[in-house]
Protein backbone atom coordinates (compact mmCIF):
# COMPACT_ATOMS: atom_id res chain seq x y z
CA UNK A 1 0.00 0.00 0.00
CA UNK A 2 1.09 3.33 -1.17
CA UNK A 3 1.21 6.64 1.36
CA UNK A 4 -1.27 8.57 -1.04
CA UNK A 5 -3.46 4.95 -1.46
CA UNK A 6 -3.19 5.44 2.30
CA UNK A 7 -4.37 8.71 2.99
CA UNK A 8 -7.10 8.47 0.35
CA UNK A 9 -8.95 6.27 3.33
CA UNK A 10 -7.69 8.39 6.00
CA UNK A 11 -11.59 9.36 5.90
CA UNK A 12 -13.06 6.06 6.29
CA UNK A 13 -10.66 4.53 8.65
CA UNK A 14 -10.96 6.95 11.12
CA UNK A 15 -15.11 6.95 10.91
CA UNK A 16 -14.30 3.16 11.01
CA UNK A 17 -16.08 2.87 7.52
CA UNK A 18 -13.83 0.49 6.15
CA UNK A 19 -14.02 -3.53 6.23
CA UNK A 20 -11.78 -5.29 8.24
CA UNK A 21 -9.27 -6.54 5.26
CA UNK A 22 -9.20 -2.87 4.39
CA UNK A 23 -8.66 -1.59 8.11
CA UNK A 24 -5.76 -4.22 8.90
CA UNK A 25 -4.04 -3.07 5.83
CA UNK A 26 -3.71 0.58 6.44
CA UNK A 27 -2.85 0.00 10.31
CA UNK A 28 0.06 -2.16 9.08
CA UNK A 29 1.03 0.42 6.71
CA UNK A 30 0.79 3.12 10.15
CA UNK A 31 2.89 0.38 11.52
CA UNK A 32 5.71 0.92 8.94
CA UNK A 33 5.29 4.36 7.85
CA UNK A 34 5.91 6.85 10.68
CA UNK A 35 4.96 9.91 8.07
CA UNK A 36 1.33 8.54 7.48
CA UNK A 37 1.68 7.53 11.52
CA UNK A 38 1.71 10.90 11.91
CA UNK A 39 -0.72 12.23 9.44
CA UNK A 40 -2.99 10.42 10.89
CA UNK A 41 -2.50 11.09 14.34
CA UNK A 42 -2.80 14.61 13.37
CA UNK A 43 -6.60 14.23 11.73
CA UNK A 44 -7.50 12.06 14.39
CA UNK A 45 -6.86 14.48 16.57
CA UNK A 46 -8.60 16.71 15.01
CA UNK A 47 -11.45 15.17 14.50
CA UNK A 48 -11.70 14.83 18.16
CA UNK A 49 -11.13 18.67 18.45
CA UNK A 50 -14.21 19.01 15.81
CA UNK A 51 -16.36 17.11 17.69
CA UNK A 52 -15.42 18.47 21.27
CA UNK A 53 -16.14 22.09 19.90
CA UNK A 54 -19.54 22.95 21.97
CA UNK A 55 -23.06 23.68 21.04
CA UNK A 56 -24.47 26.94 20.01
CA UNK A 57 -27.27 28.38 21.72
CA UNK A 58 -29.56 30.00 19.29
CA UNK A 59 -30.39 33.96 20.09
CA UNK A 60 -33.34 34.61 22.83
CA UNK A 61 -35.34 35.67 20.45
CA UNK A 62 -34.90 33.44 17.74
CA UNK A 63 -37.78 30.96 18.97
CA UNK A 64 -40.60 34.01 19.06
CA UNK A 65 -40.03 35.09 15.80
CA UNK A 66 -40.49 31.49 14.72
CA UNK A 67 -43.51 31.07 16.46
CA UNK A 68 -44.84 34.10 14.83
CA UNK A 69 -43.59 33.19 11.33
CA UNK A 70 -45.20 29.76 12.33
CA UNK A 71 -48.60 31.42 13.40
CA UNK A 72 -48.77 33.70 10.35
CA UNK A 73 -48.69 30.73 8.04
CA UNK A 74 -51.04 28.82 10.41
CA UNK A 75 -53.29 31.22 9.59
CA UNK A 76 -52.99 31.25 5.68
CA UNK A 77 -53.67 27.59 5.85
CA UNK A 78 -56.61 28.08 7.84
CA UNK A 79 -58.10 30.51 5.67
CA UNK A 80 -57.61 28.68 2.49
CA UNK A 81 -58.55 25.26 4.24
CA UNK A 82 -55.71 23.94 2.68
CA UNK A 83 -57.17 24.72 -1.14
CA UNK A 84 -54.43 23.54 -3.43
CA UNK A 85 -55.00 26.94 -5.80
CA UNK A 86 -55.93 29.39 -3.11
CA UNK A 87 -52.83 28.15 -0.83
CA UNK A 88 -50.24 28.96 -3.43
CA UNK A 89 -52.86 32.11 -4.67
CA UNK A 90 -52.45 33.54 -0.63
CA UNK A 91 -48.97 33.01 -1.04
CA UNK A 92 -47.90 34.78 -4.36
CA UNK A 93 -50.27 37.84 -2.91
CA UNK A 94 -47.91 37.94 0.26
CA UNK A 95 -44.91 37.64 -1.40
CA UNK A 96 -45.89 40.59 -3.91
CA UNK A 97 -46.99 42.52 -1.25
CA UNK A 98 -43.45 42.02 0.47
CA UNK A 99 -42.11 42.72 -2.55
CA UNK A 100 -43.65 46.20 -3.52
CA UNK A 101 -43.60 47.38 -0.32
CA UNK A 102 -39.72 48.62 -0.47
CA UNK A 103 -40.50 50.61 -3.50
CA UNK A 104 -43.60 51.95 -2.70
CA UNK A 105 -42.85 55.09 -0.61
CA UNK A 106 -39.81 56.08 -3.24
CA UNK A 107 -42.16 55.18 -6.30
CA UNK A 108 -44.98 57.43 -4.55
CA UNK A 109 -42.03 60.23 -3.94
CA UNK A 110 -41.21 60.14 -6.97
CA UNK A 111 -44.41 60.12 -8.72
CA UNK A 112 -45.44 63.66 -6.50
CA UNK A 113 -41.90 65.30 -7.42
CA UNK A 114 -42.62 64.78 -10.78
CA UNK A 115 -45.82 66.08 -10.44
CA UNK A 116 -45.03 69.14 -8.63
CA UNK A 117 -42.13 69.39 -11.26
CA UNK A 118 -44.18 69.45 -14.14
CA UNK A 119 -46.76 71.24 -12.78
CA UNK A 120 -45.27 74.15 -12.00
CA UNK A 121 -43.16 73.98 -15.59
CA UNK A 122 -46.71 73.70 -17.57
CA UNK A 123 -47.48 77.41 -15.61
CA UNK A 124 -44.69 78.33 -16.80
CA UNK A 125 -45.21 77.49 -20.24
CA UNK A 126 -48.71 78.61 -20.58
CA UNK A 127 -48.87 81.59 -23.17
CA UNK A 128 -52.66 81.86 -22.31
CA UNK A 129 -51.18 83.31 -19.03
CA UNK A 130 -48.46 85.27 -20.49
CA UNK A 131 -51.33 87.20 -22.81
CA UNK A 132 -53.58 87.34 -19.87
CA UNK A 133 -51.11 89.81 -18.03
CA UNK A 134 -49.51 91.47 -20.79
CA UNK A 135 -52.68 91.74 -23.03
CA UNK A 136 -50.91 92.07 -26.53
CA UNK A 137 -51.22 89.84 -29.35
CA UNK A 138 -48.44 88.42 -31.02
CA UNK A 139 -48.11 89.43 -34.47
CA UNK A 140 -49.02 87.12 -37.34
CA UNK A 141 -47.10 87.19 -40.63
CA UNK A 142 -48.65 88.75 -42.86
CA UNK A 143 -47.40 88.40 -46.75
CA UNK A 144 -50.04 91.12 -47.83
CA UNK A 145 -48.22 93.81 -50.14
CA UNK A 146 -50.29 96.96 -47.92
CA UNK A 147 -47.68 95.57 -44.85
CA UNK A 148 -44.40 96.04 -47.53
CA UNK A 149 -42.64 99.25 -47.09
CA UNK A 150 -42.41 100.15 -50.59
CA UNK A 151 -39.16 101.09 -50.82
CA UNK A 152 -35.82 99.66 -52.23
CA UNK A 153 -33.28 98.99 -49.27
CA UNK A 154 -29.82 100.07 -50.70
CA UNK A 155 -27.89 100.71 -47.76
CA UNK A 156 -26.63 98.79 -44.95
CA UNK A 157 -28.00 101.43 -42.44
CA UNK A 158 -31.67 100.91 -42.73
CA UNK A 159 -33.51 103.30 -39.60
CA UNK A 160 -37.37 102.19 -38.81
CA UNK A 161 -38.83 104.58 -36.31
CA UNK A 162 -41.93 103.81 -35.09
CA UNK A 163 -44.74 105.18 -32.65
CA UNK A 164 -46.83 102.59 -30.50
CA UNK A 165 -49.69 102.96 -28.48
CA UNK A 166 -50.61 101.88 -25.07
CA UNK A 167 -52.16 98.83 -26.74
CA UNK A 168 -49.03 98.03 -28.53
CA UNK A 169 -50.25 98.70 -32.17
CA UNK A 170 -48.35 100.89 -34.37
CA UNK A 171 -49.30 104.24 -34.76
CA UNK A 172 -47.30 105.57 -37.47
CA UNK A 173 -44.04 104.83 -38.82
CA UNK A 174 -40.93 105.80 -41.04
CA UNK A 175 -38.62 104.18 -42.91
CA UNK A 176 -34.88 105.32 -44.01
CA UNK A 177 -32.44 104.13 -46.17
CA UNK A 178 -29.86 106.28 -46.92
CA UNK A 179 -30.98 109.23 -48.75
CA UNK A 180 -34.67 107.41 -49.71
CA UNK A 181 -37.74 107.40 -47.00
CA UNK A 182 -40.71 106.55 -46.67
CA UNK A 183 -43.59 107.65 -44.50
CA UNK A 184 -46.54 104.76 -43.91
CA UNK A 185 -50.14 104.17 -43.73
CA UNK A 186 -50.58 103.38 -40.45
CA UNK A 187 -54.52 102.55 -41.47
CA UNK A 188 -53.47 99.81 -44.36
CA UNK A 189 -51.03 98.47 -42.12
CA UNK A 190 -52.76 94.58 -41.14
CA UNK A 191 -52.19 92.44 -38.28
CA UNK A 192 -50.00 95.67 -36.83
CA UNK A 193 -46.55 94.51 -38.57
CA UNK A 194 -44.46 96.13 -41.13
CA UNK A 195 -42.87 93.97 -43.90
CA UNK A 196 -39.55 95.48 -44.59
CA UNK A 197 -38.46 94.31 -48.55
CA UNK A 198 -35.76 91.93 -49.62
CA UNK A 199 -32.22 93.43 -49.38
CA UNK A 200 -30.89 94.49 -52.93
CA UNK A 201 -27.78 94.35 -51.96
CA UNK A 202 -28.36 90.28 -51.95
CA UNK A 203 -29.60 89.15 -55.44
CA UNK A 204 -27.80 92.49 -57.87
CA UNK A 205 -25.08 90.02 -59.21
CA UNK A 206 -27.12 87.21 -58.51
CA UNK A 207 -25.28 85.11 -56.02
CA UNK A 208 -25.31 85.97 -52.21
CA UNK A 209 -23.01 88.67 -50.79
CA UNK A 210 -23.02 88.49 -47.31
CA UNK A 211 -23.34 91.44 -45.56
CA UNK A 212 -24.56 92.83 -41.78
CA UNK A 213 -27.91 94.38 -41.86
CA UNK A 214 -27.95 97.15 -39.09
CA UNK A 215 -31.64 98.64 -38.51
CA UNK A 216 -31.36 100.84 -36.13
CA UNK A 217 -34.80 101.12 -33.82
CA UNK A 218 -36.19 103.90 -31.96
CA UNK A 219 -38.95 102.88 -29.94
CA UNK A 220 -41.10 105.33 -27.64
CA UNK A 221 -41.60 104.13 -24.08
CA UNK A 222 -45.20 104.55 -23.42
CA UNK A 223 -46.02 104.92 -19.87
CA UNK A 224 -49.34 104.87 -18.80
CA UNK B 1 -59.50 16.02 15.80
CA UNK B 2 -55.84 16.50 15.23
CA UNK B 3 -53.68 14.06 17.57
CA UNK B 4 -51.93 15.41 20.66
CA UNK B 5 -48.52 16.78 19.85
CA UNK B 6 -46.10 16.25 22.80
CA UNK B 7 -42.87 19.04 22.89
CA UNK B 8 -39.51 17.30 22.75
CA UNK B 9 -36.45 19.10 22.71
CA UNK B 10 -34.25 18.57 19.46
CA UNK B 11 -31.49 16.30 19.70
CA UNK B 12 -28.80 15.06 17.10
CA UNK B 13 -27.91 11.57 16.97
CA UNK B 14 -25.73 9.49 14.86
CA UNK B 15 -27.76 7.39 12.74
CA UNK B 16 -26.01 4.00 11.31
CA UNK B 17 -27.65 4.67 7.82
CA UNK B 18 -29.73 7.44 6.76
CA UNK B 19 -33.38 6.62 6.84
CA UNK B 20 -35.43 5.87 3.92
CA UNK B 21 -38.65 8.02 3.78
CA UNK B 22 -40.45 9.78 6.87
CA UNK B 23 -40.78 8.11 10.74
CA UNK B 24 -44.11 8.00 11.63
CA UNK B 25 -43.27 10.83 13.97
CA UNK B 26 -42.17 12.65 11.56
CA UNK B 27 -44.86 11.55 9.38
CA UNK B 28 -47.60 12.79 12.06
CA UNK B 29 -45.66 16.33 12.57
CA UNK B 30 -45.99 16.63 8.56
CA UNK B 31 -50.18 15.74 8.47
CA UNK B 32 -50.31 18.24 11.44
CA UNK B 33 -48.60 21.02 9.17
CA UNK B 34 -50.38 20.32 6.20
CA UNK B 35 -53.66 20.70 8.33
CA UNK B 36 -52.61 23.78 10.23
CA UNK B 37 -52.72 22.11 13.47
CA UNK B 38 -51.24 24.77 16.16
CA UNK B 39 -48.79 21.88 18.20
CA UNK B 40 -46.99 20.03 15.11
CA UNK B 41 -45.42 23.87 14.57
CA UNK B 42 -44.73 24.13 17.87
CA UNK B 43 -43.10 20.68 17.59
CA UNK B 44 -40.95 21.03 14.55
CA UNK B 45 -39.78 24.39 16.06
CA UNK B 46 -38.76 22.70 19.24
CA UNK B 47 -37.23 20.23 17.50
CA UNK B 48 -35.26 21.36 14.71
CA UNK B 49 -34.58 25.17 15.99
CA UNK B 50 -31.18 24.56 17.46
CA UNK B 51 -29.95 22.22 15.05
CA UNK B 52 -30.96 23.99 12.06
CA UNK B 53 -29.42 26.96 13.87
CA UNK B 54 -26.10 25.39 14.80
CA UNK B 55 -25.49 24.45 11.26
CA UNK B 56 -26.14 27.70 9.76
CA UNK B 57 -23.92 29.65 12.85
CA UNK B 58 -21.40 27.26 11.86
CA UNK B 59 -21.70 28.37 7.99
CA UNK B 60 -22.01 31.93 8.15
CA UNK B 61 -20.04 32.63 11.61
CA UNK B 62 -22.11 35.64 12.25
CA UNK B 63 -24.98 35.73 14.89
CA UNK B 64 -27.17 38.28 13.59
CA UNK B 65 -26.88 36.32 9.79
CA UNK B 66 -27.88 32.69 11.59
CA UNK B 67 -30.79 34.58 12.91
CA UNK B 68 -32.26 35.88 9.91
CA UNK B 69 -31.29 32.56 7.65
CA UNK B 70 -32.79 30.49 9.88
CA UNK B 71 -36.15 32.54 9.66
CA UNK B 72 -36.10 31.87 5.83
CA UNK B 73 -35.50 28.36 6.58
CA UNK B 74 -38.24 27.73 8.74
CA UNK B 75 -40.39 29.91 5.76
CA UNK B 76 -39.14 27.86 3.36
CA UNK B 77 -40.46 24.62 5.53
CA UNK B 78 -43.86 25.62 5.98
CA UNK B 79 -44.06 26.80 2.75
CA UNK B 80 -42.95 24.10 0.88
CA UNK B 81 -44.50 21.08 3.18
CA UNK B 82 -46.74 20.13 0.53
CA UNK B 83 -43.95 19.41 -1.70
CA UNK B 84 -41.71 17.40 0.55
CA UNK B 85 -42.04 13.75 -0.82
CA UNK B 86 -40.82 12.06 1.86
CA UNK B 87 -38.67 10.16 0.29
CA UNK B 88 -35.68 11.35 2.32
CA UNK B 89 -36.18 11.78 6.14
CA UNK B 90 -37.68 15.35 7.55
CA UNK B 91 -34.13 16.14 9.09
CA UNK B 92 -31.94 15.58 6.10
CA UNK B 93 -34.90 17.10 4.32
CA UNK B 94 -34.76 20.46 6.53
CA UNK B 95 -30.95 20.35 7.16
CA UNK B 96 -30.90 20.33 2.88
CA UNK B 97 -32.75 23.69 3.37
CA UNK B 98 -30.92 24.83 6.20
CA UNK B 99 -27.54 24.42 4.15
CA UNK B 100 -28.71 26.07 0.52
CA UNK B 101 -30.19 29.04 2.21
CA UNK B 102 -27.08 29.50 4.27
CA UNK B 103 -24.85 29.35 0.46
CA UNK B 104 -27.31 31.54 -0.88
CA UNK B 105 -26.84 34.55 2.48
CA UNK B 106 -23.22 34.24 2.02
CA UNK B 107 -23.37 34.39 -2.03
CA UNK B 108 -25.89 37.26 -1.92
CA UNK B 109 -23.33 39.02 0.54
CA UNK B 110 -20.38 38.63 -0.98
CA UNK B 111 -21.83 39.70 -4.29
CA UNK B 112 -23.68 43.21 -2.87
CA UNK B 113 -20.45 43.37 0.15
CA UNK B 114 -23.32 44.75 2.25
CA UNK B 115 -21.81 43.80 5.64
CA UNK B 116 -24.56 45.64 8.30
CA UNK B 117 -21.87 46.39 11.07
CA UNK B 118 -23.93 44.94 14.51
CA UNK B 119 -24.42 47.03 17.51
CA UNK B 120 -22.72 43.93 19.42
CA UNK B 121 -20.37 43.75 16.77
CA UNK B 122 -17.54 44.05 19.66
CA UNK B 123 -18.71 40.76 21.59
CA UNK B 124 -16.79 37.83 20.95
CA UNK B 125 -18.86 35.70 19.13
CA UNK B 126 -17.48 32.35 20.98
CA UNK B 127 -19.50 33.84 23.83
CA UNK B 128 -22.39 32.56 21.87
CA UNK B 129 -21.24 29.00 21.89
CA UNK B 130 -21.84 26.79 25.37
CA UNK B 131 -18.84 26.35 27.58
CA UNK B 132 -19.70 24.10 29.92
CA UNK B 133 -16.97 24.45 32.81
CA UNK B 134 -15.99 21.23 34.08
CA UNK B 135 -14.93 21.18 37.29
CA UNK B 136 -12.74 18.33 36.98
CA UNK B 137 -9.97 20.44 34.92
CA UNK B 138 -8.00 23.02 36.29
CA UNK B 139 -8.17 26.65 34.59
CA UNK B 140 -4.86 26.19 32.78
CA UNK B 141 -6.49 23.02 30.72
CA UNK B 142 -9.64 24.82 30.69
CA UNK B 143 -7.92 27.91 29.23
CA UNK B 144 -5.63 25.82 26.60
CA UNK B 145 -8.93 23.77 25.93
CA UNK B 146 -10.50 27.50 25.28
CA UNK B 147 -7.70 28.59 23.17
CA UNK B 148 -7.86 25.16 20.98
CA UNK B 149 -11.70 25.97 20.01
CA UNK B 150 -10.84 29.40 18.93
CA UNK B 151 -7.66 28.29 16.83
CA UNK B 152 -9.87 25.11 15.30
CA UNK B 153 -12.94 27.37 14.20
CA UNK B 154 -10.31 30.52 13.04
CA UNK B 155 -8.70 27.50 10.71
CA UNK B 156 -12.56 26.12 9.74
CA UNK B 157 -13.32 29.80 8.67
CA UNK B 158 -10.32 29.94 6.32
CA UNK B 159 -10.97 26.83 4.69
CA UNK B 160 -13.45 26.13 1.11
CA UNK B 161 -16.82 26.18 1.96
CA UNK B 162 -17.48 23.51 0.28
CA UNK B 163 -15.29 21.39 2.58
CA UNK B 164 -16.00 23.10 5.31
CA UNK B 165 -20.02 22.16 5.18
CA UNK B 166 -19.00 18.82 5.16
CA UNK B 167 -16.52 18.94 7.64
CA UNK B 168 -19.43 20.64 9.97
CA UNK B 169 -21.84 18.12 8.91
CA UNK B 170 -19.53 14.92 9.51
CA UNK B 171 -17.34 15.80 12.45
CA UNK B 172 -19.62 18.41 14.41
CA UNK B 173 -22.75 17.64 13.74
CA UNK B 174 -22.13 13.93 13.77
CA UNK B 175 -24.67 12.94 10.99
CA UNK B 176 -23.53 9.96 8.73
CA UNK B 177 -22.10 9.99 5.11
CA UNK B 178 -25.36 8.86 3.74
CA UNK B 179 -27.68 11.39 5.29
CA UNK B 180 -24.62 14.25 4.33
CA UNK B 181 -25.20 12.82 0.89
CA UNK B 182 -28.53 13.25 0.98
CA UNK B 183 -28.54 16.73 2.66
CA UNK B 184 -25.53 17.77 -0.07
CA UNK B 185 -27.66 15.97 -2.68
CA UNK B 186 -24.19 14.25 -4.11
CA UNK B 187 -22.53 11.11 -4.03
CA UNK B 188 -21.26 8.79 -1.18
CA UNK B 189 -17.68 9.15 -2.79
CA UNK B 190 -18.31 12.87 -3.16
CA UNK B 191 -19.12 13.03 0.88
CA UNK B 192 -15.72 11.34 1.34
CA UNK B 193 -13.82 13.23 -1.05
CA UNK B 194 -15.10 16.41 0.79
CA UNK B 195 -14.69 15.26 4.40
CA UNK B 196 -11.29 14.45 3.30
CA UNK B 197 -10.08 17.50 1.96
CA UNK B 198 -11.47 19.70 4.30
CA UNK B 199 -10.18 17.99 6.81
CA UNK B 200 -6.57 18.09 5.60
CA UNK B 201 -7.15 21.59 4.10
CA UNK B 202 -7.99 22.54 8.07
CA UNK B 203 -4.92 20.13 9.27
CA UNK B 204 -2.51 22.51 6.91
CA UNK B 205 -4.32 25.74 8.38
CA UNK B 206 -3.39 24.60 11.78
CA UNK B 207 0.24 23.48 10.59
CA UNK B 208 0.96 26.59 8.98
CA UNK B 209 -0.25 28.99 11.26
CA UNK B 210 0.92 27.66 14.94
CA UNK B 211 2.57 24.49 13.88
CA UNK B 212 0.15 21.32 14.65
CA UNK B 213 2.25 20.14 17.78
CA UNK B 214 2.06 23.60 19.33
CA UNK B 215 -2.19 23.86 18.45
CA UNK B 216 -2.87 20.37 20.06
CA UNK B 217 -0.45 20.24 23.45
Amino acid sequence: MTCYSAKRQSTAFLDKHLRPRENARIAAHLNECADCAVYFEQVGSLCSGLNALPGVIAPAGLKTALRVLASRERQVVEQTHGSRWKLPWERWKFRLRVMMEPITIPAAGGLLSALMLFGTLLLAIDTNAVRASVGYEAPIMSTDDTNLVPIELRSKDVILTMSLDSDGHIQDYAVQDGTTSFTGDTARLQYNNIALPDFAGILTFAHPITSDIRIRFTPIAFRP
Amino acid sequence: MGQQYLGMPGKLSILAGAQAGVSDEDARILRGLRSGIEDAYEELIARYQGGVYGIVFRLLGNQNDASDVVQEVFLKIFRSVDSFREQSSLRTWIYRIAVNEAHNHRRWFSRHCCREVAVDEGIDPSESLKSAADPGRSPFEQALERENRTLIEQALDRINPVFRTAVILRDIENLSYEEIADILQVSLGTVKSRILRGRDALRRELTLEHGFAEAFI
